[in-house]
């Protein structure tokens, strides 16, 4: 609760520092065009509502910084997943960010269930340009690792930690590459993620679990059309490891609008649907699907 | 069954083929609006150009009609239209201006501007930034880690 405060604290900020003057004033000079510093994804790095992408969070050029704050909230047919954090991204190669989930379920018998994850991440960009490269064919390449911390369960009455559902732990790290091209051309954005990691749910389940302990790779793809500066509508797919016994975990995609007015504002809604969660344990097998709506702050 | 398929896979080929082929017909200066349309956007863009403060100083001394005729000509040329740019590769033009990524997508973002207020389709614009977009490696400053 204090953390989710301190990030309001945060967004409002964020913007009204890079209001304060002219950007060259705190070194930050919003160097690069409209909606190639990506969103927030819901583990908090710079990306699209679900995959990372290879770009470097903010609006900050190669000898620039920048940074934003965000909010969003997942609300899906029986569970309700807000994210919030803050992001920095440096020279336009180093993302730093910072996450809080918090998990409540809203529907089932397990009704009022709340559980909570920080996500600190790390991206790094490895090579080549998404928007420059237009003559050849490689994307933008960047690795990354996002540590996960469970904070356990509320209002769950026995049932404290992950590790009771059958997960091996209750801290984990996925490490991620990703690659992402602008085809101006085509005006489309394609970004491809292959993620290594043994999260269960986004790691809001734990860490590995009865069924598979161990890391898996899961492919992970935004596929987004340009319709204006401003405007984008695309889907994404993401793969996720099924390791628990009581949770059929499938694969989650989104179908999204986003939209950055300026530099300082932007905002993604969008239709998500996350697999199953814990069928088994609520009788509810269905996907879980629902409405993804995030703001961003920043420069 | 399977000639069903073929004859599918056969007709949307033809089909992909001829409207391609259809596409390819125009070209980009004329799907801009040709002549006319591209010296207007041309002098939209020195317009929002001179006003952009991130980047207007660096023209304070630049002959702005020999300048206007020069982006034309190069713009025309890539675009496949009927000119020839006689000015200065691109490498030479900025080796000693000091250009960096910011400014070079400020100028980006004014031809955009620029395209808009001339009513030209998004979706040509960046068909033209794809021909611009790879001249960055020859227009900013090349700094060490970069």
């Amino acid at each position: 609760m204090l953390f989710g405060l301190r990030c309001v604290f945060a967004s409002l900020l964020l913007p009204a520092l890079a209001h304060a003057g002219p950007f060259d004033r705190i070194g930050a000079d919003g160097g690069k065009l409209l909606l190639t510093a990506g969103f927030s994804d819901v583990e908090g790095a710079g990306g699209g509502g679900i995959v990372p992408w290879a770009l470097i969070t903010g609006y900050g050029s190669n000898q620039s910084w920048g940074a934003n704050s965000h909010y969003s909230d997942v609300r899906l047919r029986e569970f309700d997943l807000r994210t919030a954090g803050i992001a920095v991204g440096v020279l336009d190669r180093l993302e730093l960010s910072v996450a809080r989930q918090e998990f409540e379920v809203t529907g089932t018998a397990l009704a009022g269930i709340e559980a909570s994850q920080d996500i600190v991440g790390v991206k790094f960009r490895l090579a080549g340009d998404a928007v420059y490269g237009q003559d050849g064919w490689l994307p933008q390449i960047a690795l990354g690792a996002q540590f996960k911390r469970h904070g356990g369960f509320e209002n769950g009455g026995a049932l404290v930690s992950p590790t009771q559902l059958g997960a091996d732990e209750d801290e984990g790290v996925d490490v991620y590459i990703s690659g992402t091209k602008v085809f101006l051309g085509s005006n489309l954005l394609i970004n491809v993620t292959a993620r290594y990691g043994n999260a269960n749910q986004f790691g809001l389940l734990g860490f590995g679990g009865d069924e598979e302990p161990d890391g898996t790779v899961n492919g992970e793809a935004t596929v987004g059309y340009l319709l204006t500066r401003k405007l984008a509508v695309g889907g994404e797919y993401r793969m996720k490891p099924d390791n628990l016994g009581v949770d059929d975990e499938g694969d989650a995609w989104d179908a999204f609008v986003a939209y950055a007015p300026n530099r300082h504002l932007s905002i993604v809604a969008a239709y998500v649907n996350l697999g199953s969660i814990l069928g088994p344990v609520t009788g509810v097998n269905d996907d879980q699907t629902g409405s993804y709506l995030s703001v961003q702050f920043g420069f | 069954m399977r000639l069903n398929k073929l004859l599918v896979a056969a007709g949307l080929g033809a089909f992909l083929a001829f409207s391609s082929a259809a596409h390819a017909e125009k070209t980009l200066f004329a799907q801009i609006g040709g002549e006319v349309k591209l010296r207007r956007t041309v002098d939209s863009f020195v317009e929002v150009m001179l006003a952009d403060e991130r980047i207007n100083f660096a023209f304070a001394n630049t002959d702005l009609g020999i300048f206007k005729r020069r982006l034309y000509d190069q713009l025309c040329e890539i675009t496949d239209g009927p000119c020839t740019y006689k000015g200065r590769n691109m490498f030479e033009a900025h080796k000693k201006l000091d250009v960096t990524n910011a400014q070079f997508n400020a100028l980006a973002e004014d031809l955009y501007k620029a395209f808009d207020r001339q009513g030209v389709p998004y979706r040509v614009q960046n068909k033209v930034m794809k021909l611009l977009a790879p001249m960055q490696a020859d227009i900013v400053r090349k700094r060490t880690g970069q």
